[in-house]
């Protein structure tokens, strides 16, 4: 039996993995119960549901939810399944409506997910209890900065023991906006992989990676495209001998804080100053409302990529938002958001959400080559050459980041990685 | 500019399509022919190619998009295409391209501007996997001598909104 803590505790060893973990359907299998099954997982944006009788559905794990606005202002997480027959109440991506309603005997909802309605009520049974009928709730919820996160376990570490290690790195992004809050309102990009979800929560922090996985997007000189409306030019990556990663590529760090959660260091990318009429006019927008000491404090770059464990990133370098959603243990779709940030002029906007195109959309520059590395990933761990998948560089060189409260290492090496294995075995070794 | 009438399926009256389609099938060529180049060359110096990520998306600058590119980054695209470390293109993708119910919507000869719609059918094939994109097109072509430039190229899939495997070739 796999649910045996001491053979899933063999799977994982000081700087290294075993292949099953990405392999084995019974291995994922219990992820969905064991990990998605009680983390907190990030579920969506308060402004995806703006006015109350909005919604959205989504999946947490594979289990369907629906996110809404009540008529009382409030947000709810619930189970998308018909309390009756089993269909899901609601079909829609998104949407408003003052009652949700099954398609199959017309079961009717309120946005709480109470039960308001039974056709043909005369044919309950004695004793049938309306109240007992509603739309079951995720246990828990938690909100920070209009982000909602959800647990379908009803005990485990609470919201603020798992997200406050990384409240700073979403203050990092909101913040940005000149009013202070983001909105979710400019579309996704949905991308999926014949891959292991986790092949894509590695690949978040990996700063390794880069030169040679995206060497497509690299010029003859070692630089990558201009990304961002600001920059004269895009990061080095390669050095000036063509042969190794650029120092400043080097030099970067990644930190881990607990519970699988890590982020990296600016880029090479914020060298030199970002200047453009585009961002100069956004700079004045942010320092007009929060003051100009303030404004070139927020902007001043600190983080490229976080992660959120396990199913979340956020990218301040280009402002958007990842959501991870494993499908099978082969199989995994991400939902990525560009987020507008509220008060910053349009054409600031405007071009945060092209360059995601350019950066993350399916037809991207850069994440199709990543796409390509976690589907060749599955195909060669298919091989029972070795058992082993290796994540050992710079194993014992982590060192304690007093200042940030946080363990810090080379973002090249594979430090987060081991973190977020940690975190894994804490979840999996642990019986529901 | 004369519209065609609305609900008609044929073009503006008056207006001969077939040197409409002969450019649009020759653009289809070349993306089959993996000519990126010359591909990108048939579009005006302000020329865009835009895919949207939702159906009748009504703007690429406040919602993603699969594709919108300007001449530039069609240029950075393609340099990419022919880099010798693109991964997601070792091996290369095979494209065929259908284009039909070609439509004059709107001519305007005076101007020399013409709105021309049709529908795209594209089978890829890589790495033993054959997909199929399908949607509408639509050109917005600039008469340049003999022939046309391409002022904006739009690909609505009909699938537009689904979660795609990596897309590294142009529609």
């Amino acid at each position: 039996m796999l649910d045996r803590t001491d053979e899933i505790g063999r799977l994982i060893e000081p700087g290294r993995v075993h292949r099953r973990v990405y392999t084995d359907p019974e291995i994922f299998e219990l992820e969905m119960e064991r990990i998605f099954g009680r983390a907190w997982l990030f579920v969506g944006h308060a402004s995806q549901v703006p006015k109350p009788g909005d919604y959205l559905t989504t999946e947490l794990g594979r289990q369907p939810v629906i996110m809404t606005r009540h008529h009382d202002g409030s947000v709810h997480v619930l189970l998308n399944r018909c309390t009756h027959r089993g269909p899901k109440v609601v079909n829609e991506r998104c949407g408003h409506a003052t009652r949700l309603v099954c398609c199959y005997h017309g079961w009717t909802f309120d946005m709480d997910g109470t039960l308001v309605g039974v056709p043909v009520p005369e044919g309950c049974a004695a004793g049938f209890r309306k109240e007992e009928f509603g739309l079951a709730r995720a246990p828990r919820t938690g909100v920070y900065r209009g982000f909602v996160f959800a647990s379908l376990s009803s005990d485990g570490p609470s919201f603020e023991d798992h997200i406050g290690p990384m409240k700073g790195n979403i203050d990092d992004l909101v913040d940005r906006a000149p009013d202070g809050e983001l909105a979710f309102d400019a579309g996704m990009h949905r991308y999926a992989y014949d891959g292991n979800w986790k092949l894509q929560i590695e690949n978040v922090l990996d700063s390794y990676h880069v030169p040679f996985g995206h060497a497509s997007t690299v010029n003859k000189d070692g630089v990558q495209f201009a990304r961002r409306e600001g920059d004269s030019k895009g990061a080095a990556v390669i050095a000036s001998d063509k042969k190794s990663t650029a120092a400043s590529w080097k030099d970067r760090k990644s930190y881990i804080a607990g519970n699988g959660h890590g982020w990296t260091s600016n880029t090479a990318l914020d060298e030199g100053k970002r200047s453009s009429p585009t961002f100069d006019a956004y700079k004045r927008s942010l320092a007009d409302k929060v003051g100009a000491a303030r404004a070139e404090q927020i902007l001043t770059p600190r983080l490229h990529n976080s992660l959120i464990y396990p199913n979340m990133s956020i990218m301040g370098l280009n402002i958007h938002v990842r959501v991870i959603k494993p499908i099978a243990v082969d199989r995994t779709e991400v939902n990525i958001f560009p987020v507008r940030l509220v008060g910053a002029p349009a054409a600031m906007n405007s071009a945060n959400i092209r360059l995601l195109n350019v950066t993350h959309a399916a037809a991207s520059f850069v994440q199709t080559d990543d796409l390509e590395s976690f589907a060749r990933a599955q195909k060669g761990l298919r091989s029972t050459a070795s058992p082993w998948v290796d994540i050992s560089r710079g194993l014992g060189d982590e060192e304690p980041d007093r200042e940030l409260n946080a363990t810090r290492e080379f973002a090249t090496h594979e430090m987060v990685v081991r973190a977020q294995y940690k975190a894994w075995s804490g979840y999996m070794r642990e019986a529901v | 500019m004369a519209d065609a009438a609305q609900g008609d399926t044929g073009s503006v009256a008056g207006v001969d399509r077939r040197p409409f389609e002969d450019f649009i099938v020759h653009e289809a060529r070349l993306l089959d022919a993996r000519r990126f180049r010359d591909w990108m060359g048939l579009f005006a110096e302000d020329g865009t190619y835009w895919v949207p990520a939702v159906p009748n998306q009504p703007s690429p600058l406040d919602q993603a998009s699969l594709f919108y590119d300007d001449r530039d980054l069609m240029k950075t695209r393609i340099d990419r295409l022919e880099h010798p470390r693109i991964h997601v293109q070792t091996p290369p993708s095979r494209t065929a391209h259908l284009v039909g119910n070609v439509v004059v919507d709107a001519a305007d000869d005076a101007k020399g501007e013409y709105l021309v719609g049709s529908t795209v059918i594209m089978v890829e094939y890589r790495e033993d996997r054959q997909r199929l994109f399908a949607g509408r097109q639509q050109h917005r072509l600039r008469r340049d001598g003999a022939s046309f430039r391409i002022v904006q190229k739009r690909v609505d899939l009909i699938n537009c909104d689904s979660a795609f495997e990596a897309m590294a070739v142009p529609i």
